[in-house]
């Protein structure tokens, strides 16, 4: 860690930056504690997880082997992959209406996404499992969509609403930010409204999308609350797993799957950070967009 | 363009919710129904301000505003640490590393805390074996765990946007306001939390939303003290099967972020005015509103 | 009757027709309309690919969805079956009988689960509900391997709709080093959950059990409607709230970890603590007197669900007494069949005095049932976590 190098600047400043910097590894050590402590129980060959028995690999064993398991995590993936791309097809259109097509309707728009924001999962979550069943169609298991089953539809739809309303917060900010001149520029030379966006806007939103779509995706995969009352049988995602043996039976299979997903997730994100740098996009511009939309 | 969202959100968030609402005013007529609406009346919502959920209520809002005051206080010195004292190289990996805890389950992670904090866990063995008590270390199942694991799982929510406007800020700015005679501490005040503030705010909306919905953490870590409203609503759906009830305990509960969202937002725009109008030298007012 | 049902009457009926149209053809009416009426009754319950296989040696469904209490088999029994007979398990779990019914009657038949496990009491107001299937004991005949007592129970006469999956009862475990008063029956158990044991206890998380440890500490039925009864239980769980630590359903396996003095536990989660503890003489058992509860959870076969072949075959092959030895070694909990505590003692399964009553400690078990007073109880217990929480 290279902190910028004080001394100069007499004792006052050092001790600000020593006590900046302690500051810093206290919790950078608040925050890796406790995974250190799972990807540390994972190795338990204990019954349960909180019982340490001696170091093994019976949850891994176990976690790669039990069927709810892998199907729990299964199920986790393609929500959260799903979710990632309904949310940023819709918040990325509505943040460019929002950005670019300003109207009396903006303000309704974004109270409307404010409320979704501040409405509480749990309500969120009942609202829509009474509304699914009296909906039925591709939400009930009488009119299914071929190859998909139900309960995915029903994460699909829950998990979206609050991704999409993430996506279009940081769209918005993204464009609101950015100079409508070039798009303006491209009209001038007669661009259709197609290649105009292809072309000029596309590029210029990239960064939003991306963070958005990440956003999105990691939401969907923690999410608990609105999964445990929409899922059915089969479409089970992992927290919901999860949160079953928390409350029931902790086994070290949970740790055990977990610091493999957190393994998974790192190497996903080193290949994602790659490729960006190569097309000459800045992670750290996507990172930041993910925040605050600059 | 916006149509497609218009719709989605219509359907799904805003019928659904009207569709709570509406049976917020209903009843449970029998132990083998959870709701009718035959009849319509204000009787949920007396009930639910008669019960001691109201107090529940109290609670969680108490611990949500620690929460997200606590999580200000860790967050801000250590993004501000981030953005001035880390040279750029540096920066990207470690605002990373503080995100990669956030890719393990939040759940998972708060069992992480579980195995800390539990009475045969490694810091109660460690004290004792140290002879530093002699008994073991009971901090599971209390408020203070609750509080511990709700900081926890939303610190970065504080960080991320901390940091975002505070690595915008020129150092130049601050560099200008001491050559002008200024002293730290006033350097502080009249420039970089000024221009911190559009990251504050978002950080502590993001922070304090939902972590006064959430319930799960306080479940895991608090035991029969990690009772949050979120979890009252829940259990009138879940076990008692009393949906007008539930209903009702859940307009309340939105209602309540929303007054506090709006307060607090009434108090910033308040202290904004006074700063602004104290202020000599107004500054360029800040670029950009929050997310 | 849900739609899909209505959808299997129309197909059966066309199946049905063809095959008796056919029939006439060869010329006996009579055997005709025998079969036909087969027909029908495998129709009723199994798909329409099933049914032209004739009931005897039905198709099975490739899956088998279970909505489930947590770790309440053996997994390898599960691993078992889909070996031997196919169809894949899941299972997704519920942590109260009220949160499973809440589950499925949301759901209205659309919840996609196969076979779900009541508590008896439970059972009408699912049956009332149009909640559960009617059972056709025929495709389980490892049925007659129940003792004939818990067969034909009050809350389903005839076994109609439930068949016993095992039965067990409620006590408490102590943590001596922790607690010296000794502990003998609920009155006691109160007490010291409110001197010695206060701010360390941990009570089940279900409304039913908690009522049982104030009425049964006092004498009276808790089965009782009687509102100046419901009004002292009230008073009693403002007053106990502020003592307790956790509402916890499976203390046991942790009950060392989590550093209680005295849990309120079911038999066989305590005897799973008890094969955990490192030092068992720490830690007593104690089952509830003078008055406790006897339970007894159910296979059920869920309204909708489907895969009804695989979920009778299930019930079968767990009610098979190999099977069923093999699922009380892990759950410590009695599954009721024929012989079952003979074999327990050949094969040295340990704490069998958690597993098996005598006559004399079966006479203080009650059953509870769900009558007028249910929602009331409900909303008590929940305005005792609420005051918990203060």
């Amino acid at each position: 860690m290279s902190a910028v190098g004080a001394g100069r600047k007499g004792r006052r400043r050092d001790l600000a930056d020593v006590g900046l910097r302690s500051w810093a590894i206290i919790v950078y050590v608040f925050l890796f504690l406790p995974i250190l402590v799972i990807v540390v129980y994972s190795f338990n060959n204990g019954r349960a997880m909180i019982t340490w028995n001696g170091v093994g690999l019976n949850g891994y064993r176990t976690g790669l082997t039990d069927p709810t398991i892998r199907d729990a995590v299964k199920t986790s993936i393609v929500a959260a992959v799903g979710t990632a791309l309904i949310a940023t097809i819709l918040g990325s259109f509505a943040g460019i209406a929002l950005a670019r097509r300003k109207g009396k309707w903006t303000i309704l728009f974004l109270a409307l996404v404010f409320l979704i924001l501040v409405t509480p999962e749990i309500v969120e979550a009942i609202a829509l499992l009474l509304w699914y069943v009296r909906l039925g169609g591709p939400f009930g298991p009488h009119t299914p969509i071929p190859g998909i089953s139900y309960g995915m539809v029903r994460l699909w739809v829950g998990h979206s609403l609050f991704a999409t309303a993430v996506v279009t917060l940081i769209v918005r900010a993204r464009l609101q930010g950015l100079d409508e001149t070039l798009e303006e520029a491209a009209a001038d030379l007669y661009a259709t409204p197609a290649r105009r966006f292809r072309q000029v806007t596309l590029p210029l939103m990239l960064p939003a999308v991306l963070a958005g779509a990440l956003l999105a995706f990691s939401f969907s995969l923690d999410d608990t609350i609105i999964s445990s009352f929409v899922s059915v049988a089969g479409a089970s995602p992992w927290p919901v797993y999860v949160f079953s043996a928390v409350r029931n039976a902790l086994r070290p299979e949970v740790a055990s799957v977990s610091t493999l997903l957190l393994m998974l997730t790192l190497i996903a994100i080193a290949s994602v950070a790659l490729v960006l740098r190569r097309s000459g996009q800045s992670s750290k511009d996507v990172a930041k967009t993910m925040t605050v939309g600059g | 363009m916006a149509l497609p969202a218009w719709v989605w959100f219509l359907s799904f968030f805003t019928l659904p919710v009207l569709w709570i609402v509406y049976y917020s005013f209903g009843y449970k007529p029998d132990i083998y129904h959870p709701i009718a609406t035959d009849k319509l009346s204000l009787h949920s919502y007396h009930e639910a301000f008669s019960r001691a959920f109201v107090h529940v209520f109290s609670q969680t809002l108490q611990i949500s505003i620690i929460g997200t005051t606590l999580c200000l206080l860790i967050g801000f010195p250590f993004a501000y640490w981030l953005a001035t004292r880390v040279s750029p190289r540096w920066r990207g990996v470690l605002l990373g590393l503080v995100v990669v805890p956030f890719f393990v389950n939040f759940l998972v992670r708060t069992v992480g805390w579980l195995i800390l904090l539990s009475p045969a866990g490694p810091v109660s063995s460690l004290l004792q074996r140290w002879g530093v008590r002699s008994e073991p270390l009971h901090l599971l199942q209390t408020r203070g765990a609750v509080q511990l694991g709700v900081v926890y799982n939303y610190l970065a929510l504080m960080i991320l946007p901390l940091f975002v406007t505070l690595d915008r800020l020129d150092p130049a700015m601050r560099e200008a306001s001491k050559d002008l005679g200024a002293n730290r501490a006033k350097t502080f005040r009249q420039i970089t939390l000024p221009l911190a503030a559009p990251g504050i705010v978002a950080g502590l909306l993001l922070v304090f939303i939902p972590l006064t919905g959430d319930y799960i953490t306080a479940l895991v870590l608090g035991g029969a003290k990690g009772n949050m409203a979120g979890v009252v609503v829940a259990s009138q759906f879940t076990v008692a099967q009393d949906w007008a009830l539930g209903a009702a305990q859940a307009v309340i509960l939105i209602a309540m972020i929303m007054g506090t969202v709006a307060v607090f937002g009434l108090f910033a725009l308040a202290i904004r005015t006074i700063v602004r109008a104290s202020r000599r030298i107004t500054l360029p007012p800040v670029a950009e509103e929050a997310v | 009757m849900s739609d899909s049902d209505e959808g299997l009457k129309i197909l059966a009926s066309v199946e049905s027709a063809q095959r008796i149209s056919r029939r006439a053809f060869m010329g006996g009416s009579v055997v005709a309309a025998f079969s036909g009426s087969i027909l029908l009754s495998a129709c009723s319950t199994s798909t329409g690919g099933a049914a032209s296989s004739g009931a005897a040696s039905p198709t099975l469904e490739d899956q088998l969805e279970f909505f489930h209490w947590a770790q309440y088999d053996d997994p390898k029994l599960f691993k078992k079956f889909t070996n031997e007979l196919g169809p894949v398990t899941h299972i997704d779990t519920y942590t109260s009988n009220e949160n499973a019914i809440t589950k499925l009657v949301a759901a209205q038949g659309s919840s996609g689960y196969d076979i779900v496990v009541p508590t008896g009491p439970y059972i009408p107001q699912m049956v009332a509900n149009n909640l559960l299937q009617e059972l056709d004991l025929s495709k389980i005949p490892n049925f007659q391997n129940l003792e004939t007592v818990f067969t034909n129970q009050p809350w389903d006469p005839g076994n109609k709709h439930s068949v016993c999956k095992d039965w067990g009862t409620v006590g408490w475990i102590v943590d001596k080093s922790q607690i010296s008063t000794p502990i003998n029956t609920w009155k006691d158990f109160i007490n010291v959950a409110m001197t010695e044991a206060s701010g360390n206890v941990s009570l089940l998380d279900a409304q039913n059990e908690v009522m049982g440890v104030y009425f049964w500490a006092n004498g009276i039925d808790w089965t009782t409607t009687n509102p100046a009864d419901l009004d002292a239980y009230e008073a009693w769980t403002l007053q106990m709230a502020p003592h307790v630590k956790a509402f916890e359903s499976y203390p046991g396996y942790q009950f060392a970890q989590l550093g209680y003095g005295l849990s309120h536990v079911w038999n066989g989660d305590a005897r799973q603590g008890f094969n955990s503890f490192k030092d068992p003489s720490r830690y007593a058992w104690g089952l509830g007197s003078p008055n406790t509860e006897l339970w007894m959870d159910n296979w059920t076969i869920v309204q909708g669900a489907p895969h009804p072949e695989a979920a009778y075959a299930f019930i079968n092959f767990i009610l098979d007494p190999k099977n069923s030895l093999q699922d009380l070694a892990f759950h410590g909990y009695n599954t009721g069949i024929t012989g079952v505590k003979e074999a327990a003692q050949a094969a040295g399964i340990p704490y069998l005095d958690m597993i098996f009553f005598d006559p004399a400690q079966l006479a203080t078990m009650h059953a509870q049932e769900i009558n007028s007073a249910f929602d009331r109880e409900v909303q008590i217990f929940l305005n005792m976590k609420n005051a918990a929480g203060a």
